[in-house]
């Protein structure tokens, strides 16, 4: 026997108590590591999507929606530009690199990006890599020949079951224009991995508004320059057309991050209503505890107990209750991320459920010390119970 | 007059008495002069109310006099700080109280270790063995995994006596232990305690009015005769 095994004991005793208690703390845990854990994972998403293209050049409007539709086909269609912006922009020699993306329709809720190779294409400035998994890219097709060759994306390729050499296509009306697999990526763990694609003359042979019209168009230019100095002149010329806008990925970050932000000041509200929940229910847990139990603990005190060893005994008791309900947490903290990330997966983004860092252990001692600071109150109530007069009912 | 040539415990002008809350106290204990030799078995009697179990309890050390001393085997306890008090206690006095107040989440055993464990004197190694020993003497040896819910009061009684000597006292206190008991069981539990707890090297204050006791004890105290407070004062009545 040990103090340790008498705190436990007396968790056993009143199991009900004890088992609300801690799925009580272990909730708020797994909230706390959970909300983190996902935000984070976004927010790391954001930064590798934007940073690799200089500028993105689409439709007037929202620079956001822009760049969220393009980078991370989240935000809503934006409008066309033409495609002669591109060629502008291809043979301007400003530019190192510009890659034509048109964003349309999508198979099984993949999107479909027209593009060039370019877009997969090593440049020694590119933190992101491509890799074909099987097959090959498809091919660059001169502008009145289309391929209908698709690269699809691994999760894309994975979830509508499509292998190399498969012919799709979405709706009856597409049904004269299938696209045939040659190549599947590998996981680049980007929304990429949702996208299908192929070239940009595939999609306006597939796309019947596209098909009619004389100018073709394309949904963005993304442009890389020679020399960081010249982006504020070719962004400024860019916007002052009454079409186009040029944006900055990098300046959208931070607006994101600024949203991102207000998810922080959530999650630092759900942090406080966590806190006092735990708070709450060990205190509460721990005082009707504490008064049910003064008979007893004046017998421990007649049997030799000091009043510190009481209130140790109470302070180990929900130490131990927030303990385990702290660990329980945590790993369910880790499963709800781990089906949250799947969930977000879908949408592009990459999370890590189980990136462990300085915020488990973090959590963890963070609602022990909470739990053992709750009973600190019913402790000293304990502390201070009268020998004599719990003793035994008065003859 | 209970005497000896070494007396255990030495109780000297004591009184103690209980803040009401309106300002007045109640006096419930005035005793002049009163020891225990080392080694004999007291029992003490008297009626209800005449302040049997607030002698033991301030002998014990779970409470202090209003004035007054308390030796026990030479260390004047009402002297001692509280957590020292606590711990001459847990070694040297063993309690059995008036209802038995065994722990209800532990079992038989554990109830009897955990005062071993409070005390700190026995090996933590041989305590198992020790309270099992205990148990078994007092023909409890079926019953040692058992919660005291599941134990009957003659039972539990044995359980609570095994508590008391867990720790070797050499000072054993029963405050009315089988009460609660019926006669025959009261009888057999007594005879038991005495067994087991009778020892040259202790000392026994047994509150009962039971034959048995009263026919084995060294000494025969009653309350009327050494408490100068009367048991039923107007007071006592209009606080009850
Ligand atoms: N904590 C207390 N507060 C007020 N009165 C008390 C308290 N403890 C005991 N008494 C009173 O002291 C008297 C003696 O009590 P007690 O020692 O328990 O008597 P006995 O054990 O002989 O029946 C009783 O009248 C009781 O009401
Ligand atoms: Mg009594």
């Amino acid at each position: 026997m040990t103090h340790l095994t008498v705190a436990m004991r007396y968790l056993e005793g009143r199991a009900v108590a004890s088992v609300l208690t801690a799925v009580s703390i272990a909730l708020g845990v797994a909230l706390v590591i959970a909300t983190s854990l996902l935000s984070r994972g976004i927010k790391q998403s954001f930064v590798e999507g934007t940073t690799d293209y200089g500028l993105v050049v689409g439709a007037k409007g929202s620079p956001t929606q822009l760049v969220l539709n393009v980078v991370f086909r989240l935000a809503s269609p934006t409008p066309n530009i033409l495609f002669g912006t591109y060629e502008t922009l291809r043979d301007d020699a400003r530019v190192d690199v510009a890659v034509p993306v048109a964003m349309g329709d999508a198979f099984h809720g993949f999107r479909y990006v027209a593009t060039t190779r370019d877009y997969f294409a090593a440049f020694p400035w590119r933190r992101k890599t491509f890799t074909v998994a099987t097959g090959r890219l498809f091919r660059d097709d001169a502008l009145d020949d289309p391929g209908y060759e698709a690269v699809v994306g691994a999760d894309a390729a994975r979830v509508a079951g499509l292998k190399v050499g498969d012919r799709f296509y979405e709706g009856e009306e597409m049904a004269e224009y299938p696209l045939t697999v040659v190549g599947i990526l590998r996981a680049t763990r980007s929304p990429d991995d949702a996208a299908i694609f192929f070239s940009v003359p595939s999609y306006w042979a597939m796309n019947e508004i596209a098909r009619k019209m004389p100018q073709k168009p394309l949904t963005a230019v993304l442009v890389r320059a020679k020399k960081m100095s010249d982006l504020p002149a070719l962004h400024r010329e860019l916007n002052v057309s009454a079409d186009t806008q040029a944006v900055f990925p990098s300046a959208i970050l931070l607006t994101i991050f600024n949203l991102l932000g207000l998810a922080d000041q959530v999650l630092r509200i759900v942090l406080a209503i966590v806190a006092v929940v735990v708070l709450l229910y060990v205190f509460l847990s721990m005082w009707s505890a504490t008064l049910a139990r003064r008979r007893e603990i004046a017998t421990m005190r007649a049997l030799g107990a000091s009043r510190v060893t009481i209130l140790m005994l109470v302070l180990l008791e929900s130490c131990a209750i927030s303990f385990i309900g702290g660990a329980v947490g945590v790993v369910v903290g880790h499963a709800v991320a781990y089906v949250g990330a799947h969930l977000l997966a879908g949408r592009g983004f990459v999370t890590d459920p189980f990136a462990i860092g300085a915020l488990q252990p973090a959590v963890f001692a963070g609602v022990v010390l909470l739990g053992v600071a709750a009973a600190l109150v019913p402790a000293v109530l304990a502390y201070r119970t009268d020998v004599a007069e719990h003793l035994a009912p008065l003859s | 007059m209970p005497s000896g040539d070494t007396p255990a415990i030495t109780v000297r002008g004591v009184t103690k008495s209980f803040p009401l809350g309106d300002g007045r106290t109640l006096p419930v204990l005035d005793v002049e002069h009163l020891t225990f030799a080392a080694g004999s078995c007291t029992v003490v009697k008297g009626r209800s109310g005449s302040g049997k179990t607030t002698l033991l309890n301030l002998i014990a050390g779970v409470s202090l006099p209003t004035t007054g001393a308390i030796t026990v085997h030479d260390v004047n306890i009402t002297a001692l700080p509280e957590a020292e008090r606590d711990r001459f206690r847990a070694q040297h006095v063993g309690y059995v109280f008036q209802t038995y107040n065994l722990l209800s989440a532990f079992s038989a055993l554990e109830n009897v270790m955990l005062a071993m464990m409070f005390a700190g004197a026995v090996p933590a190694r041989d305590r198992r063995r020790r309270a099992t020993d205990l148990l078994q003497r007092l023909g409890l040896g079926p019953r040692l995994s058992h919660k005291p819910h599941r134990l009957s009061r003659g039972e539990a009684q044995r359980v609570a006596i095994a508590r008391a000597l867990a720790n070797d006292a050499r000072v054993i206190l029963a405050d009315e232990p089988c009460a609660s008991l019926d006669a025959r069981t009261a009888r057999d539990v007594l005879a038991e305690f005495l067994a087991v707890a009778r020892d040259p090297g202790r000392t026994l204050i047994v509150v009962s009015h039971d034959d048995v006791m009263l026919e084995s004890a060294d000494h025969v105290l009653d309350m009327a005769m050494i408490n100068r407070v009367p048991s039923s004062l107007p007071v006592v009545e209009s606080v009850r």
